[in-house]
């Protein structure tokens, strides 16, 4: 009789699991935050309006989410690494289906170096500027 | 049981092509190709980051408020509320709740949720910003 | 008429060598899949006059290696529907005597959904993912492995989740949802599917919590 064996594909679950939750933050958090950076920030709106009206002017802006505040850092960190896990993971998805299946390995290589700067980076900069106020 | 490699010299190969076969598979294409804008977002911002750390606050802020910046956030900002749309929908999809003896349809979980959207972005806003 | 009659008129009148596989003509027994015009349908459920002044192509099912004709090789799907196991699986079977396990209407309704396929694969048709890697374990499969897995009479979570949970089970799905679209039963394969990812992600994460745990 034959024996099947049935590898659990237990780590792919767990990253499953991850992206997931990175496509809620992508779908919840981004885009109040590319609304805040690219849109509110150089038009020169609510938030960051500033009293004369003037473009490219205001009082506040987005270092203000930085620096020494830290629900700020951590609505920076939790969103730009959600989204980079997100997007990384099924884009490289995406790749595999455009005709570059063979190239799978290769392709979640480079995807989760990708991230796993990415999100290093990230978290050291934050760190740095919420102890310091300044990068070291 | 039979030898399932019966008949290998006719098995018909998928293009790669596939997905312009029919709508519904090019709006599944489109819908994953939102991921390469949310990474890309992500990787500029971080890029952007870093030209702080090496350099100024100011260095920053205009990064932020480079044309060719904006521009490229400006689609990626499209891009990232089709995600959003698209994910809200699965979520419908996949997640029906049971009230009474009918089942939540997917639209339905669209609205509710750009609704919290909606919230969830003042509340960032007012918790990262205004505070 | 259907796409069927049609077929069965080609086949008395014009070349009786034409080859396609049909039964029920109802709707229910899942023989007469089949590629019209590019969509994966049943032919017996596909009405000519939808297709009023047009002239349509009728191919053997995507993704399957083709017999002859419209006949196309169903062996790995049958595999695949023994793989996972559809049937109830006990600890400990009782005695007869003891009288049939009992289910009520709530626990039948969290599965009974999954149990209406016919396998008629148009499911398989219509899934890109199954076309682009054959291992796949695939929509029909995974609907039955999760309809025993909700089915409250059943124990056999520790023998069916590996089989699900492997790579080539769940995880290759991407959601595309041409499954549920196509299928003619409203099985909804892609809630079957979904459904069983979530399980992975949460035993997995349950594994990682407490190694030596309970499941």
């Amino acid at each position: 009789m034959k024996v099947e064996t049935h590898k659990v594909a237990r780590l792919h679950a767990l990253l499953w699991g991850i992206f997931s939750l990175g496509g809620m933050i992508a779908a919840f958090l981004l885009p109040v935050m590319i609304y805040m950076t690219a849109i509110a920030y150089p038009f020169g709106l609510w938030p960051f309006s500033s009293p004369s009206g003037c473009l490219y002017c205001p009082t506040r802006d987005p270092s203000f989410l930085v620096t020494g505040h830290l629900l700020g850092a951590l609505f920076i960190f939790v969103t730009i690494a959600g989204s980079l896990y997100h997007g990384i993971f099924r884009f490289q998805t995406t790749l595999t289906e455009l005709g570059l299946l063979k190239y799978r390995r290769a392709l979640e290589a480079v995807g989760y170096f990708i991230i796993f700067v990415g999100i290093i980076v990230l978290g050291y900069y934050l760190v740095a500027w919420y102890l310091n106020g300044t990068i070291a | 049981m039979g030898d399932a490699k019966r008949y290998p010299e006719l098995r018909r190969r998928l293009s790669s092509g596939w997905w312009t076969a029919n709508r519904h598979y090019t709006m599944y294409m489109v819908r994953e190709w939102t991921s390469l804008f949310v990474a890309l977002y992500s990787l500029m911002f971080i890029y952007g980051l870093s030209l702080w750390a090496t350099g100024s606050r100011a260095d920053f802020l205009n990064f932020l408020k480079n044309p060719a910046i904006i521009g490229f956030s400006l689609i990626a900002f499209v891009f990232t509320m089709y995600h959003a749309a698209t994910w809200f929908y699965l979520l419908g999809a996949v997640a029906p709740v049971k009230i009474g003896r009918s089942r939540t349809k997917p639209w339905q979980a669209l609205v509710l949720n750009i609704i919290l959207l909606i919230i969830i972005s003042f509340l960032a806003i007012w918790l990262a910003v205004l505070r | 008429m259907v796409v069927l009659d049609a077929l069965n008129y080609i086949k008395a009148e014009i070349d009786g060598s034409l080859t396609y596989r049909w039964s029920c003509r109802m709707g229910v027994c899942g023989s007469c899949g089949a590629n019209i015009d590019g969509e994966p349908k049943l032919t017996c459920a596909s009405f000519l006059h939808d297709f009023k002044g047009r002239t349509i192509t009728i191919e053997p099912m995507t993704h399957f290696p083709v017999i002859k004709d419209l006949v196309v090789d169903m062996e790995d799907f049958m595999e695949k529907l023994v793989k996972i196991k559809p049937w109830i699986i006990r600890d400990k079977e009782t005695p007869p005597e003891q009288g049939e396990y009992k289910q009520s209407a709530q626990e039948l309704e969290r599965y009974s959904q999954f149990s209406s396929c016919i396998n008629c694969m148009l499911c398989y048709a219509a899934c890109p993912i199954y076309g682009l890697n054959e291992k796949f374990l695939g929509p029909a499969a995974t609907a039955l492995a999760y309809r025993y897995i909700e089915d409250s009479r059943d124990q056999g979570k520790d023998v069916r989740f590996p089989i699900v949970h492997e790579m080539e089970g769940v995880w290759e799905c991407t959601l595309v949802g041409e499954c549920s679209v196509v299928c003619p039963k409203g099985v909804d394969p892609m809630l079957a599917i979904q459904k069983t990812k979530i399980l992975g992600a949460t035993n997995a994460l349950k594994s990682l919590l407490m190694p030596r745990g309970g499941h």
